[in-house]
């Protein structure tokens, strides 16, 4: 009962530790237009506001069911659930473009006509003004990410780029030349440029095979290390209990002589019996199949064994059940 | 008439469909190595159990067919061929021949001595070697990479690796390392007695310890703690390997160990070989770039092979006389397992008929598994 106890918390556990992990929590703001008036147009050929998220995990994730706000009392958490849904616009179901690929964007358009399809939201933003977005996890309270864009110029974004000098994401006003919507932003393309920079600093490739030398080499040798010690330590164990074992067993055989004399005295039996149950006792000993205790010896004096018991070769007494 | 027109037309029209109306030189040419590859695994028993599936995977990449989406070649979508690829484009098939690996693989050997360890390492510097030349012979850092790979002897990882940096040099990578695999008892005898005296060769080692279950049941364990967490790069094929052998080790799950060994393992190297094999084509592997694969998977195998000598020589220099290491066992630090191993076995019998190196050479053999996953860990780590 314990046992099972102990797995069903184990399973709870795993899923509350897992479900951390998943899904819409990877997504992230990533470029934000207020004013478009000279780039991204929609499916309808119409200009309007766009945000792009992108997905950061390395497997695909759907961004269905969220919700996207401006107002910021969607973060007041005094209000109820359905009351602050009612402040947000719902990313519907039902549209593989919500399925966004690993480290791949998705652009959603702010131009409050939600009617014109998935990926229109139900509020725009202002131009010239500080705006703030959010975007929820479909429970309608869990946030996933928050931005406040600052007053920008027309077609300017506002962008997360890499900075390598600090090695992490910041965010910078791009001009409207550097805008790329649902593309990578400046320094996302990081995979590139960890070729380039071996490429440029390390074209003989001394660097890398001396790194990566060092790294085989002290795998290995942790390895190597840890099993030295664990080695030593195993046999100087197996030693110490064989020590151990053969005092113990000197121990029994005169303990063994005394029992078989005593056994001889008071029940009679050939002395033969004794030394072939003591034999085969030490003998299970030294090859570890002796299963009650360990360094104990221990005998059974039973009536009968498997081979001679007349209970299992009799029929059960039939029965009558009338 | 009209029906013999008919007949006519259509019967021409098949005509242009066939294998002899569409094959090129190149497909000729390649049938010609798929055969020869047969040859060589049937005729002089090199490594049959991949050059089979791999000689016949050539012949069919290169049966030549007109192409008007029939989906029936490798490179079309939704063919059968196309599917039974996805395995190597993706890389599946390699952590999945590696669970096998770790399902047959015995480490005690490497328990009892794990010096040996060391061994296994040095030889990964044929791998960077090679990296060095393809770099200089003007590949770009991650064709390099998947390249040089091959001279850590280890087919899957070589796929593996191959088919996250140089996905398009795959074909030509994975056939270059399994060749050179069925070629070790060629290519290092000659250098191992070159890079030895008589006087190393006769080295003997003595016995090693016999080795509890416990510490074979707590290497696996600890083998993917320590190599996974110092190269997490490594993870899908080192946590299948040591996964396969805590199988094996457990005792408890003896069947799935049995299971992942034999049966799951030889469904895979199957499809994983016709795959390769099919890959192929003679269109993509005729080319300039492969014929420099094949020498730089020469160069790496000889620099693997002379890495490992040369550096249990160097490692015997700091020995007591009685813990002296044969140099014949250095070649073993390459994972062509058993092959490597059974080299420096039989070049030891052939200067002392009595000196077993089989089980001292098994150590650096699979020291040089691990070390080849780690190292395409690491390239993986640098270059993805």
């Amino acid at each position: 009962m314990i046992r099972k106890r102990f797995l069903g918390l184990l399973v709870a556990l795993t899923a509350v530790v897992f479900s951390f992990g998943q899904g819409a929590y990877s997504f992230k703001f990533n470029e934000i237009v207020v004013s478009n008036t000279n780039g991204l147009v929609d499916e309808y050929g119409d200009r309007s506001a766009w945000i792009e998220i992108a997905n950061t995990a390395w497997g695909t994730n759907n961004i269905r069911s969220c919700y996207l706000t401006t107002n910021r009392a969607a973060m007041d958490e005094s209000l109820s659930v359905p009351e602050r849904i009612k402040l947000m616009s719902l990313i519907p179901k039902g549209d593989e473009r919500t399925n966004v690929g690993a480290q791949q964007r998705i652009v959603f358009f702010a131009d409050g006509r939600t009617n014109m399809g998935t990926v229109h939201t139900n509020f725009i933003l202002k131009p010239g003004e500080e705006n703030f977005i959010a975007l929820f996890d479909g429970n309608g309270h869990s946030l996933i990410d928050s931005i406040t864009v600052p007053p920008m110029a027309e077609n300017q974004s506002y962008a997360r780029v890499y900075d390598s000098k600090t090695e992490d994401y910041v965010w910078v006003v791009l001009n409207a030349d550097e805008v790329t919507a649902g593309g990578p932003n400046v320094g996302q393309g990081k995979v590139q440029d960890k070729i380039e920079e071996f490429k440029e600093k390390d074209p003989h490739g001394f660097a890398m095979s001396i790194m990566a030398m060092c790294i085989v080499f002290g795998c290995l040798a942790s390895l190597y290390i840890f099993f030295r010690i664990f080695g030593a330590i195993v046999v100087y164990v197996s030693k110490l209990a064989q020590t151990g074992g053969v005092r113990f067993v000197t121990k029994q055989v005169d303990k063994a002589a005394v029992m078989a004399k005593q056994g001889m005295e008071t029940q009679g039996v050939d002395m033969k019996v004794y030394m072939a149950v003591i034999a085969m006792a030490l003998h299970e000993y030294d090859e570890d199949v002796h299963d009650v205790e360990s360094n104990v010896l221990t005998f059974n004096n039973e009536e009968h064994t498997e081979w001679n018991a007349k209970g299992h070769t009799m029929r059960e007494w039939p029965e009558l059940f009338f | 008439m009209e029906i013999f027109d008919f007949i006519g037309t259509k019967f021409a029209d098949f005509l242009t469909y066939t294998g002899f109306a569409n094959a090129e030189l190149g497909n000729w040419i390649m049938i010609l190595v798929g055969a020869f590859f047969l040859w060589l695994a049937i005729k002089k028993d090199f490594e049959p159990l991949l050059l089979i599936p791999i000689g016949l995977g050539i012949i069919l990449g290169n049966i030549p067919f007109k192409s008007v989406g029939l989906e029936i070649g490798l490179y079309e979508d939704h063919s059968v061929l196309n599917i039974f690829y996805q395995g190597v484009k993706t890389g599946w098939y390699p952590p999945l021949v590696f669970l096998g690996i770790g399902a047959m693989t015995d480490f005690s050997a490497l328990i009892a001595n794990p010096k040996l360890l060391l061994v296994g390492a040095s030889a990964q510097f044929g791998i960077f070697g090679a990296y060095m030349i393809a770099l200089a012979l003007g590949f770009e850092p991650a064709q390099a990479a998947g390249i040089a790979i091959i001279g850590g002897a280890d087919g899957p990882t070589a796929i593996f690796l191959s088919s996250k940096l140089a996905p398009n040099l795959m074909g030509a990578i994975a056939v270059c390392a399994y060749s050179y695999m069925a070629l070790v008892p060629v290519l290092q005898p000659p250098l191992m007695r070159l890079l030895t005296t008589k006087k190393e060769r006769l080295i003997r080692m003595k016995p090693t310890r016999e080795v509890s279950q416990t510490e074979k049941i707590i290497f696996p364990i600890v083998g993917l703690l320590m190599t996974t967490f110092i190269v997490p790069s490594g993870l899908p094929l080192l946590g299948m390997l040591f996964f396969g052998n805590l199988l094996k080790e457990s005792t408890k799950t003896t069947r799935l160990a049995k299971t992942a060994g034999n049966a799951l393992n030889d469904i895979i190297v199957m499809l994983l070989g016709l795959t390769v094999g099919c890959s192929t084509q003679a269109s993509e592997f005729l080319t300039l770039d492969t014929i420099k694969i094949f020498a730089l998977g020469a160069f790496a195998f000889i620099i693997a092979t002379a890495s490992g000598v040369l550096f249990v020589k160097f490692f015997n220099l700091f020995l007591p006389a009685h813990k002296k290491i044969n140099p014949l066992i250095g070649n073993a630090g390459v994972s062509a397992v058993p092959m490597a191993a059974r080299i420096s076995h039989n070049i030891g019998l052939e200067y002392d008929s009595k000196n077993y190196l089989l089980m001292h050479a098994m150590g650096p053999n699979v020291a040089g598994v691990i070390g080849s996953a780690v190292a395409a860990g690491v390239l993986l780590g640098f270059l993805s």
